[in-house]
């Protein structure tokens, strides 16, 4: 176990600049190397670099592996896993970090698999045990109910997907020194099982309510379907879906399609924000799977507010324009 | 084709917050009195995906579970809907198993099964919701794996799966035979017909033991696991709900955005 | 004399007069044939049992129209013109058999001929047609100018009308000329001897008189051996099937379904009409196109698809289709060969979710057609067959089957037992309470949807309050299974019945009081088949009997004009109507002021049936045409005494923005604010 050490973080790249997620590791895991005084490195995987590998240092990384090739032009999972677990079989890390995203996700155990390593998925909380050094940690699990702590104690790599957005992204210091690693990607297409057809960019005007991981419902209260436009909005601000009540679906402020409910559809997002309803246990019942509901009703007493874990007393008028102007502001960041 | 789907009994997953128990010694759910155990959502979806394949290109299904006690439910459930056989594995040496473990010994019950075309998993269970067995399954198994998928249609002598992506989605052509994990945009979950019903009742379902399907004891040993499971935990969380305020509803709002990001709720 | 001794072109009347009528009654009894062979292709049912029984209600409905009389309204009085045609036109069968088939076809027109009984029975016959003219006039009158809507202006209509109206007129020409030929000097019969007197008194001639009698007497007899040819080709054929399907009528639990025999069973449901029993299929004979059904079927109010009366009709016609393609062939083959599927194409899944199962239709049919039981078959193939029905039922049946109720989403609120918090029960299988006598059991909606445990915190307090002993199931308690029984989901009404009366017997109950009259329905009439005996009572019989006795005394009053909503499943299903009126009549200060459509006619609140988790897409919302019924009798509070009800007539009130003005309460909310 000890032939192990190091951090190696698996970097993602969007649109030929490093993805959020990128910054997002580099950060968590300078602070574990810092914490275990180990190095930081991290693989880059794509068809054309370019400067990036340079970018990751200067946003912390020690090493950065660069794996060109332009089979890995987007991620492909068969060909990333090979890239991947050769790098490891030869650099040894003792921890893998990737993102809990669409590449990582898939990537992650199947590396797990091949390094016969031990792995926990979508961490919100990455920190070292001060007695054995080992990497603890922390994922929800029962839907959020619960909280789990999560040790690899045996085996090595310890493998962890870090959730978006959870922790502190790398600043830029452009001072910083390091090596950039060309490896040698060979891929050879006919070692791919399997063949990606297309890639569909879905821009759908507004996302399917069911697929939802925010959806936002607006009520009666909310008055005529122009100022429904607001619901919209705020919807798109979050990549989210939009809900109604039954009233206002009849009002013809929104097709009936968008009815929760009892009689309509079934949601279960993440966060459902109701806006101006009052909660009637029949609307209730098509959106008490939410994990966070946020209730936005001027009536104190509404029974929204017995089912919502956030909620706000006021017009929605005078709420709603604050609020999606500090979201731009938190999501730009 | 031959299609065979592991599922999984959990704890349901829609106990009320407030009614969510744990035992921190055993790191188990306390379900409350009366509400019983289900069969993993997903997983239901990978049934659901099995029976759209038959209906179209005609296939056997086999359900296979991993589980303790009344585990034979779940295995009738995905039998009402449409499966063909099912075959529990119980052994006092399969319980607390982690990811690792849990492929380990689906792949060796697989391998007793022998042929087949197809591996359908969910694409996490929604217990642990860990997302692992799946991709590790078909490692072992030395077969590939397609994760997520959202459709899965037989095409040119292999399956062409879309996959979810966070703005789209992916179409990929997989030989067989391979394994895909099932993400809930297949589609609800059929309703059982009667004559599913009656079938599932009437069918026998073996219990395959380790000795059985020939687990290796060091593989599903307590020291062997991959990962451990260190502490269970119930996040300290009011319940009741949090009424944010503000010297006027503007600020209250701006305060409620910035909870939220806390949060980590967006 | 009769005109049938007389010689025509050579030919002896009677050989004219008995080929006619052979070649007529062959007709008829071919047309017979062919229709009951249809009707044996139907499954088998056994309606044969407590005969006695069955004689004395055809006798009792039939004979005096109380079938037709019974729906007799202020604004319809329909009932009672058809009770005159059929009276009338009974005087005219016996007549035609006298008159036209042993006086003229067997020559014994000399027996009668100049008797005293020939003068009565042709002046009973003579104001009898009188009336029968009348009532068709009317019916005429009613049905091409007025036109409500309940009936078609068809032409099959007409046909009859003007037959009818021609045999009267003819029966008439039949006497006036024969007593002018004879020259009889009579006032009776009035209007028979009235037209003799008239022709005599024109001067007509011997041979014109004789021609007259001769042509009208023809004419008379060759239009009612048409008449009988028409009869089973038309809606008429009422006339024949109606008595018998009276006879056969369901004795068992009012729109009761039968129960499927999963153990034997090879398909579920009916998706073919030889699927459908044979007295489904009696039924579709019956049917006279009254309209009656369609009228006051809740959906048809409300201006969706269904109209009862047209998805018998729809079946009628499909059944002699398919039956008239290959009579030869199996009943499959016949059914195959014709391209029309029967659910789709003849009825639509539309219709057939439409339903509310309120048994309007059921109850104001006066030939016995049982609607309900055939929509729950449809239903039946759907849902066990092809897995098809509305996303939010599916979404209820599979709550019901992972959660053990239909309610989705309470659950993030509240679990089944905790509406026992805080009340001093007696709760079964805790504390090791286990036994009771009388058990409480207060539903999924009564237990689970927050205003619904208000009314049970209430059933609760009253039932203390007059020293009931009971016990409760609390988290134990399960559905009923009526939603799925419903919506047609037999197996898991079945395997849910089975589960209950199990625990029933676990905890020795003997009796059951419950809230929920869906529940009281399948409870007392529908688990008997599945081995329950137990007896079960719904909280108003008992709370009206407590009031008799004196042990409650709701003294306290209620202060404001009240209206009683019947619920379909305590009212019509269960013919409960008396005791929450008479709990009501104890309350001082309750004005009761009934709607229009109350008791048999009540008008459903829209939630029966699955309807609580399906969305009303076409046409207006029922519940809000009940309001309308509540609001149109100046009632400040609209009560009812079951948990769907109650939400949706509070649903309706804040549908139409009274909620200022009118208030929906549970009976025993009402009787609980009463005696303290
Ligand atoms: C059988 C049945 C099935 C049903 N199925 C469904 C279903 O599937 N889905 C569904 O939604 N309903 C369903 N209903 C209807 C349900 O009972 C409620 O009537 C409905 O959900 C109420 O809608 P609402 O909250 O928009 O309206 P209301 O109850 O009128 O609430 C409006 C709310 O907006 C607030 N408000 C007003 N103005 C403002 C403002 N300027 N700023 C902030 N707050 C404001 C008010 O305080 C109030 O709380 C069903 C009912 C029945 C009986
Ligand atoms: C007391 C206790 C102790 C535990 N200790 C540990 C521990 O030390 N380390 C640890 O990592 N985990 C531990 N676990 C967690 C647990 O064993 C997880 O179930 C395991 O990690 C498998 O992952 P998952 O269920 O999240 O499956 P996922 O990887 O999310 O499952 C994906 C898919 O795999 C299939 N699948 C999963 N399980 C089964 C099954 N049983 N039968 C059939 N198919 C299946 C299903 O198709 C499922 O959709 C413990 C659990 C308990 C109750």
């Amino acid at each position: 176990m000890d032939t192990h050490k190091g951090i190696l973080l698996c970097g993602e790249i969007e649109k030929g600049t490093l993805a959020p997620i990128t910054m997002e590791l580099l950060g968590i895991g300078r602070v574990l190397a810092d914490k275990t005084g180990q190095e930081l490195s991290i693989l880059l995987m794509g068809s054309d670099i370019g400067g990036l590998g340079e970018e990751a240092l200067a946003y912390g990384a020690d090493k950065v592996y660069v794996a060109e090739n332009p089979l890995l032009e987007h991620y492909h999972s068969d060909a990333c896993t090979m890239v991947a677990a050769d790098l490891c079989r030869k650099a040894l890390p003792s921890i893998l970090l990737l993102g809990n995203t669409d590449a990582g996700r898939d990537l992650a155990p199947r590396l797990a698999a091949r390094l016969q390593a031990g792995l926990a998925t979508d961490a919100v909380e990455l920190d070292i045990d001060p007695d054995t050094g080992i990497l603890v940690v922390t994922r929800p699990v029962f839907g959020g109910n619960a909280l789990a702590s999560v040790m690899v104690r045996k085996v090595r790599p310890q493998i962890a997907t870090v959730r978006p957005k959870t922790v502190k992204p790398a600043e830029k210091d452009a001072s910083r020194q390091g090596q950039v690693i060309r490896m040698v990607a060979e891929v050879d297409s006919s070692t791919l099982k399997v063949q990606v057809v297309e890639r569909v960019e879905e821009k759908v005007e507004g996302v399917r309510l069911e697929d939802a991981e925010v959806v936002v419902s607006g009520g009666r209260g909310i008055g005529s379907s122009q100022s429904y436009e607001m619901i919209w909005e705020l919807a798109r601000l979050l990549d989210g879906a939009v809900g109604a009540t039954r009233p206002a679906c009849e009002e013809g402020w929104i097709s009936m399609l968008h009815q929760v409910g009892q009689t309509g559809k079934m949601v279960s997002p993440k966060l459902y924000i109701a806006v101006a309803l009052s909660g009637a246990m029949q609307h209730i019942a098509g959106c008490s799977g939410s994990k966070c509901i946020v209730a936005i009703n001027q009536d104190p007493e509404a029974n929204i507010f017995k089912v919502a874990h956030y909620g706000v007393v006021g017009d929605y008028k005078e709420i709603l324009p604050a609020f999606m102007g500090k979201l731009k502001e938190l999501l730009a960041k | 084709m031959h299609i065979i789907v592991c599922v999984k009994q959990i704890p349901d997953p829609e106990i009320p917050s407030a009614k969510f128990k744990i035992d921190p010694a055993t790191k188990k759910v306390v379900p409350p009195a009366g509400v019983p155990p289900v069969i993993s959502v997903f997983d239901e979806r990978a049934v659901e995906a099995a029976c759209q394949l038959k209906d179209k290109n005609g296939a056997k299904i086999t359900v296979i579970s991993m589980g303790q006690g009344k585990v034979a439910d779940v295995v009738k459930h995905a039998l009402s809907m449409g499966a063909d056989d099912g075959i529990t594995l119980q052994d006092s040496a399969f319980e607390n198993l982690d990811s690792y473990g849990t492929a380990y010994v689906l792949s060796k019950a697989i391998q007793k099964i022998g042929e087949y075309d197809l591996v359908l998993c969910g694409r996490q269970a929604a217990d642990w919701d860990s997302g692992q067995v799946g991709s590790i399954l078909a490692e072992m198994l030395g077969i590939p794996v397609v994760t997520i998928a959202r459709n899965i249609q037989a095409a040119d002598g292999g399956l062409r799966v879309e996959r979810v992506l966070k703005d789209g989605y992916e179409v990929v052509q997989a030989p067989m035979p391979c394994l895909v994990t099932v993400s809930n945009e297949v589609g609800l979950p059929r309703l059982p017909t009667g004559m599913g019903i009656i079938t599932a009742t009437r069918k026998k379902i073996p219990a395959w033991t380790a000795q059985d399907i020939e687990i290796d004891p060091a593989q599903v040993a307590p020291e062997g696991a991959h990962t451990e499971i260190v502490k269970l935990s119930v996040p300290i969380r009011d319940v009741q709900c949090e009424i944010v305020t503000g010297k006027d509803a503007g600020e209250a709002a701006v305060e409620l955005a910035v909870r939220l990001r806390a949060a980590n709720i967006i | 004399m009769s005109p049938v001794s007389a010689t025509y072109w050579g030919l002896s009347g009677y050989v004219i007069f008995w080929v006619l009528f052979a070649v007529a009654f062959g007709l008829f009894v071919r047309r017979l044939f062919f229709l009951f062979r249809l009707m044996r292709q139907g499954k088998d049912e056994n309606r044969f049992d407590n005969i006695g029984q069955r004689i004395r209600m055809m006798v009792v409905e039939v004979v005096p129209q109380w079938c037709n009389l019974k729906t007799v309204t202020r604004k319809d009085l329909a009932g009672l013109g058809h009770a005159l045609m059929f009276w009338g036109f009974s005087f005219f069968l016996v007549s035609y058999i006298i008159f036209i088939g042993l006086a003229g076809g067997f020559g014994l027109a000399h027996v009668i001929e100049g008797t005293a009984f020939e003068k009565v029975f042709l002046t009973i016959l003579d104001v009898a047609g009188v009336a029968v003219t009348i009532a068709i006039l009317w019916a005429a009158f009613r049905r091409y100018i007025i036109r409500p809507e309940r009936l078609e202006p068809s032409a099959e209509a007409a046909i009859i009308l003007c037959t009818v109206f021609a045999l009267m007129v003819l029966n008439v020409c039949v006497v006036g000329f024969n007593y002018a030929l004879l020259d009889v000097q009579s006032s009776w019969p009035p209007i028979g001897a009235a037209l003799a007197a008239w022709l005599t008194s024109a001067g007509v001639s011997q041979g014109a008189l004789d021609a007259g009698y001769k042509i009208s007497w023809w004419l008379h007899y060759v239009l009612i051996i048409g008449f009988m040819v028409y009869i089973p080709y038309s809606k008429h054929l009422h006339i024949l099937t109606s008595p018998a399907n009276v006879f056969f009528r369901s004795l068992g639990p009012k729109m009761a379904p039968q129960p499927i025999n999963f153990e034997e069973a090879e398909t579920f449901g009916v998706s073919q009409i030889n699927e459908f029993t044979w007295k489904d299929l009696l039924d579709l004979y019956s049917c006279a196109e009254c309209g009656r059904c369609h009228v006051n079927c809740p959906a048809q109010l409300s201006g969706k698809v269904l109209s009862p009366r047209e998805t018998i009709l729809s079946l009628k016609e499909h059944l002699l289709e398919t039956g008239v393609a290959k009579p030869e062939a199996g009943a499959d083959a016949s059914a195959e060969s014709s391209a029309k599927q029967m659910i789709g194409d003849v009825v639509t899944e539309d219709a057939i979710w439409d339903c509310t199962t309120c048994g309007a239709c059921q109850e104001i049919c006066p030939v016995g057609v049982e609607h309900v039981r055939k929509m729950i078959d449809l239903r039946r193939n759907l849902v066990l067959m092809q897995s098809r029905m509305p996303e939010t039922v599916q979404l209820m049946l599979r709550n019901m089957q992972t959660k053990g109720h239909p309610w989705a989403g309470v659950q993030s609120m509240r679990l089944r037992g905790d509406w026992t918090g805080g009340l001093d029960l007696k709760i079964l299988g805790e504390g090791g309470n286990d036994h009771a006598d009388t058990l409480l059991w207060v539903g999924c909606t009564g237990a689970l949807v927050d205003r619904n445990v208000q009314v049970t915190t209430s059933l609760v307090t009253v039932l203390d309050a007059a020293g009931v002993e009971f016990g409760v199931l609390g988290g134990e308690e399960a559905c009923c299974g009526d939603p799925a029984r419903r919506v047609g989901y037999e197996i898991q009404f079945q395997t849910i019945a089975e589960q209950n009366i199990e625990v029933f017997k676990s905890y020795g109950i003997k009796r059951i009081i419950t809230a929920c009259p869906h529940c009281y329905n399948a409870l007392k009439n529908e688990y008997p088949k599945f081995g329950a005996d137990f007896e079960v009572v719904h909280y108003t019989r008992l709370v009206a009997d407590l009031i008799g006795k004196g042990t409650l005394n709701p003294a306290g009053g209620w202060d404001s004009a009240v209206t009683y909503h019947d619920p379909c499943y305590l009212g019509r299903y269960n013919e409960e109507y008396a005791a929450p009126r008479q709990i009501l009549q104890a309350i001082p200060g309750a004005n009761i002021r009934e709607m229009e459509r109350s008791q048999s006619t009540s008008l459903c609140c829209g939630g029966g049936g699955g309807h609580m988790w399906m969305e009303e897409k076409t046409g207006r919302k029922i519940n809000e045409i009940r309001i309308e019924d509540v609001t149109s009798t100046g009632a400040e509070t609209v009560v009812t005494s079951c948990p769907y009800c109650l939400q949706m007539l509070e649903e309706g009130i804040e549908r139409k923005q009274l909620k200022s003005s009118l208030r929906a309460m549970d009976l025993i909310e009402l009787v609980e604010k009463a005696i303290n």
